[in-house]
């Protein structure tokens, strides 16, 4: 059951962090993770919009064949989203951990510019060790 | 555990069949021209039937061309009086309570649009052929099924529902073939008409309420 990304968006639609963990799907420029973190963040807010019955979150879960999105938003607007097979089972668990990680080390960081790409060594390091754990 | 509504679209990306079951917001008419005629008189522009003739179901009952009293049988009966439909089990639910303030145009476009969107994505991210089979938030899950002539199945239902692809590939394979594809009054592909008609809804109704997702 490998995890094979994560994603960070903005509550603007940018990707500000971008990781592979695992071979599997396809290797794609920056670029290209940039636009589909933008089609996403639109998706997003299209779907909360569809609800027929009463109001909606936005899409939570978005599967495939093979892999799924998980999407988690946070009160502040920002979405994390985990790349992983369908069959993961502990998506949501590794997104909260991953949040929190990311309140620790990104937003606690005096030198980090809010909606900016995140550059930190010690949250690369956490990742690493979070995603090592559920990998097996 | 229900089922909200399903959508069909053609290659054309245009919705040519609409059917809702338990939604408690529907969405408002669509504006005239917004729709093609004969996709749901549910949602169809609204018009007098007197001036307009009933814009939901042309094709109704084949019999009907037969009844006409003049003795001239016309193959096309635009005028049939809006008549319930025997064949339906329940009429559909009075207007809904509330609206999603979005007309039906607008929403089956963005049900489309979603879904292309999202298909493509996956397809980007797999870097293979890979199909997107369905999304979920917290009130509702979409699915999808699509043909291989590029009919797109799309189905609202509850979240906690398991994949509905095997029954979007039931109603392809089932009333989809003998009352659409095997009609020769439907004219697929048309960008024209949608593909609505008496036998295909009953029919796709009672596959649905026999679910046993279907409360």
């Amino acid at each position: 059951m490998p995890i094979f990304g994560l994603w960070v968006i903005n509550k603007a639609g940018g990707l500000v962090y971008q990781r592979n963990f695992a071979d599997g799907l396809a290797q794609l420029t920056s670029n290209e993770y940039l636009v589909l973190a933008g089609t996403l963040h639109g998706i997003h807010a299209i779907t909360s919009r569809l609800s027929p019955i009463g109001s909606s979150s936005g899409a939570q879960v978005i599967e495939g064949e093979t892999f799924k999105l998980t999407i988690l938003l946070t009160a502040t607007g920002t979405k994390f989203v985990l790349l992983a097979s369908v069959t993961e089972t502990s998506a949501e668990l590794i997104l909260q951990k991953v949040y929190e990680i990311y309140a620790d080390f990104v937003m606690k960081n005096p030198f980090h510019t809010p909606e900016m790409p995140v550059r930190s060594e010690g949250f690369d390091q956490r990742i690493t060790t979070l995603m090592g754990s559920f990998q097996s | 555990m229900t089922i909200y509504s399903l959508y069909i679209y053609d290659r054309h990306c245009t919705c040519v069949y609409y059917h809702d079951w338990h939604r408690t917001r529907r969405p408002k008419a669509a504006v005239e021209g917004g729709i093609l005629p004969g996709v749901s008189h549910v949602v169809a522009p609204s018009q007098s039937p007197d001036t307009q003739g009933r814009p939901g179901s042309p094709y109704g009952s084949p019999r009907n061309t037969l009844s006409s009293n003049t003795g001239i049988v016309i193959a096309v009966n635009e005028m049939t009086p809006q008549t319930p439909s025997p064949l339906l089990q329940t009429p559909p639910p009075p207007p809904a309570l509330s609206s999603t303030g979005l007309p039906f145009d607008e929403e089956a476009k963005l049900v489309y649009g979603v879904v292309l969107s999202l298909r493509n994505m996956i397809k980007k991210l797999a870097g293979r052929e890979e199909q997107f089979v369905n999304y979920r938030t917290s009130s509702y899950k979409m699915h999808l099924y699509e043909t291989t002539s590029g009919y797109k199945f799309v189905m609202l239902s509850d979240p906690g529902t398991d994949s509905l692809r095997f029954i979007l590939r039931q109603i392809y394979i089932g009333p989809f073939l003998e009352y659409v594809v095997r009609n020769p009054l439907i004219s697929m592909d048309s960008k024209e008409r949608g593909v609505d008609n008496e036998y295909f809804r009953a029919s796709v109704d009672r596959l649905i309420r026999g679910l046993s997702v279907f409360p």
